[in-house]
């Protein structure tokens, strides 16, 4: 046999100097790719709207998650695992007894007061300090039974008031108006909604203030009714001092003046001319030992306090509702089945275009296994072609759902957590479970209707990429190329080399 | 050296059982070029791909070199198509995304062959069917007779002991077809190819060293007109 053959310049010009064809596997690569562009195109956008879907909806989903944990933390406070309170009607203590308020009269007649079947006529002003109807007192004794409990790190009351204030006269009658006004346990002031706020101006609370006419004002209420460090507020008839300013998180409702606990107490009633509250608060914050712990604590403060509403994260989480609860749902629930069916159909048109493609190569394949190339170098090949045009199809994919991303940021409607009453967190704007007016009812302040069970917080949230969810983009691009490949190598080994040369292109 | 006994392939078509090859015997020596006329759909490509191991006869046994392909597995006919035979086809079956170079390199790939000696191999393989020159064009750039020179390049890169060829010149006009049998007659004698050349054209079959003829799956031998080669019988009559 002949061996006199010449030694000649390349004819292919530079190539890596790699031996067991890996150049060639990439220039075949990447002339079929150059070749099948259309179907390449096509591939590679399926692939890219799934997986640019798959990181929108990750995106929004984890935005919404980090929207609901920042409600969360806005409620709670920083540092607060667990809330303790008791829904009316339930255990012992006080509360459970409706209280009724009728006003009657009007312009140009006596005006008359009735509350709890009480009345009163004449010119007058009703100036109280109620607590929120939606949690009855619990003692304050329970603080320190729970502090006890062997998976507790600290634990702190809070009483959550309602300030009402109305003035009727024979000459005129104005709306009642109304503010939050929450006790504050200065022993542990790093609990509870004030652990969460930012001393604006001022000073805060000091532990020597528990019995002093002291206030700390929202910096947005102080803001509307103009009250500034050394200004008054009055709260049930006494003048108290703002010593500071403070701001809670964007998105969140808190109170909009803190008092101290034991001033809260001593002037606080559970209703109107209700019992006083004196001994009581009507929210317990927990910290538990751990993160680990806290279900291990929910179950002692329930076995501690058996008709007490034993509030976490997770449980809040749940019961959050609104439009960030829907978009929450919408992007758990209709988001991934949506990323899922684009997802399946583009694998099935990678896979169907695949499959059509090597059934058009079939003769070129058979021509490769006569020459000597197995099945499985041949089905490299194409499973090279099929997770190269996959990696396109995921780049595409990552860059569109950083479009998408981009796009939702920009027009992104603002969200709204609606928080039940039941979770004891709210601020309810209600005169009283009964509280009405003649001629109609008399409605709130800003944002909710007298004795609403549920507060609206508005929340701004913005969709979130996390590296995991490009790995996973990445992932699935692999995939999609490795399922495509497959079935078209699938069809390869089926192929015979006979059958496959005597195809007419 | 090839020797088939009693080799049948029957094809099922529908209800029907079809004897593409019935009952043949063949013997060909190393270094023999014997070209197998006949009619269209009497054989001859079924008992090429026999002979390269693309098919298994129904029954019967063909050996080469002592081997019988039907006990071999199919990686192991695989090799043996990656060392020892080189296919040219009627219709040139290149990669059409592939140049010419890549296309005759294609055939060392199965042989784990390095870079540097892959591309040596190749240029030399070009050269020597006259198309150094033409190295980096693609099949759509070259004439029918280019693209089966590059065929012819691409079996012999990989210094094959057999060459089978199914029509080499069908789709080539007449003097490129003049120039393709030209090219196989010289590496033929150049090489000591043991070559299979399946035409149905006397003229090129004259050119070979013995012929036989394939009818309804039967072959029967018939004078040459070689005037070079020693002409033998074909052991089937």
């Amino acid at each position: 046999m002949s061996t006199d053959i010449e030694v000649h310049a390349g004819p292919t010009g530079s190539r890596s100097p790699q031996g067991g064809g890996r150049s060639f596997f990439l220039r075949y690569l990447g002339r079929e790719l150059g070749r099948r562009a259309r179907q390449a195109t096509v591939i590679a956008l399926g692939l890219a709207v799934g997986i640019g879907l798959v990181i929108i909806v990750s995106a929004a989903a984890t935005g919404v998650k980090n929207a609901q944990a920042s409600v969360l933390h806005s409620l709670y406070g920083v540092g607060t695992d667990i809330t303790v309170t008791q829904a009316p009607g339930t255990g012992s203590g006080l509360g459970g007894k409706k209280v009724g308020v009728q006003i009657q009269g009007g312009p140009g007649s006596k005006p008359s007061v009735c509350i709890n079947g009480k009345c009163s006529s004449g010119s007058q002003t009703i100036d109280n300090l109620v607590g929120i109807p939606t949690n009855k007192p619990i003692r304050y004794s329970d603080i320190s039974k729970i502090a006890e409990l062997a998976h507790v790190k600290a634990a702190a009351g809070g009483l959550a008031l309602n300030e009402n204030r109305l003035t009727v006269s024979s000459h005129s009658f104005a709306p009642p108006t109304q503010f939050s006004v929450q006790g504050v346990d200065l022993a542990h002031d790093n609990l509870g909604p004030l652990s969460n706020g930012t001393l604006r101006s001022g000073r805060t609370f000091r532990t020597s203030d528990a019995k002093s006419h002291v206030a700390l004002v929202d910096a947005d209420y102080a803001t509307a009714n103009k009250l500034k460090v050394g200004s008054d507020v009055t709260v049930a008839k006494h003048k108290f001092k703002v010593i500071g300013i403070v701001s809670q998180p964007e998105g969140s409702s808190p109170p909009q003046v803190y008092i101290p606990l034991a001033e809260a107490q001593a002037l606080g009633t559970q209703g109107p001319s209700g019992a006083n509250l004196k001994g009581y608060v009507n929210t317990i914050y927990v910290t538990a030992t751990s993160t680990a712990d806290i279900s291990a604590v929910q179950k002692e403060i329930k076995a501690l306090l058996p008709k007490a509403t034993v509030t976490t994260p997770s449980s809040l989480a749940s019961e959050i509702n609104g439009s960030l609860g829907s978009t929450a749902k919408l992007a758990g629930d209709l988001g991934t089945w949506l990323s899922i069916l684009v997802l399946v159909a583009a694998f099935a048109v990678a896979a169907l275009l695949t499959m059509s493609a090597v059934s058009r190569r079939a003769r070129e394949f058979g021509t490769l296994k006569a020459i000597g190339w197995r099945s499985r170098r041949i089905i490299g090949q194409v499973m090279g072609e099929s997770v190269a045009t996959g990696l396109i199809g995921g780049v595409t994919g990552i860059g569109l759902g950083f479009a998408g991303v981009a796009i939702i940021d920009a027009i992104a409607p603002k969200l709204t957590a609606v928080i039940p009453s039941s979770t004891g967190l709210q601020f309810s704007r209600s005169v009283g479970p009964a509280g009405s007016v003649a001629g109609g009812p008399v409605t709130g302040g800003p944002g909710g209707a007298l004795g609403s069970p549920t507060q609206s917080i508005p929340v701004h949230w913005s969709a979130s990429v996390t590296l995991a969810v490009v790995g996973l983009a990445v992932l699935l691009a692999v995939v999609g190329g490795l399922l495509a490949g497959g079935l078209g190598s699938w069809r390869i080994s089926q192929l015979r080399p006979a059958d496959a040369l005597a195809r007419v292109d | 050296m090839y020797k088939l006994t009693n080799v049948t392939r029957l094809y099922q078509k529908g209800r029907h059982t079809v004897p593409a090859v019935r009952d043949l015997d063949l013997e060909i020596p190393d270094g023999d070029w014997l070209a197998i006329q006949g009619r269209t759909g009497h054989g001859k490509t079924t008992l090429l791909q026999l002979l390269g191991g693309l098919d298994h006869a129904t029954s019967g046994s063909i050996e080469l070199d002592g081997q019988d392909l039907g006990r071999m597995r199919e990686r192991q006919v695989t090799r043996l198509r990656a060392t020892s035979i080189g296919f040219v086809f009627q219709t040139f079956n290149l990669v059409q995304t592939l140049t010419a170079a890549d296309n005759v390199e294609a055939a060392l790939i199965p042989l784990g062959t390095g870079w540097a000696e892959r591309r040596r191999r190749t240029a030399a393989a070009l050269d020597s069917v006259g198309l150094s020159d033409r190295a980096r064009h693609l099949p759509s750039e070259l004439s029918g007779g280019q693209q089966q020179r590059v065929a012819i390049a691409r079996a012999l890169v990989k210094e094959p002991k057999v060459l089978l060829a199914d029509e080499p010149t069908g789709n080539l006009d007449e003097d490129t077809r003049e120039d393709i049998i030209a090219l196989l007659e010289k590496l033929w004698r150049e090489r000591g190819l043991t070559m299979v050349l399946v035409t149905h054209e006397t003229a090129v079959a004259q050119r070979a060293k013995r012929i036989a003829v394939m009818s309804k799956g039967r072959l029967s031998s018939r004078a040459t007109g070689a005037p070079a080669a020693s002409v033998g019988p074909v052991p089937n009559s």
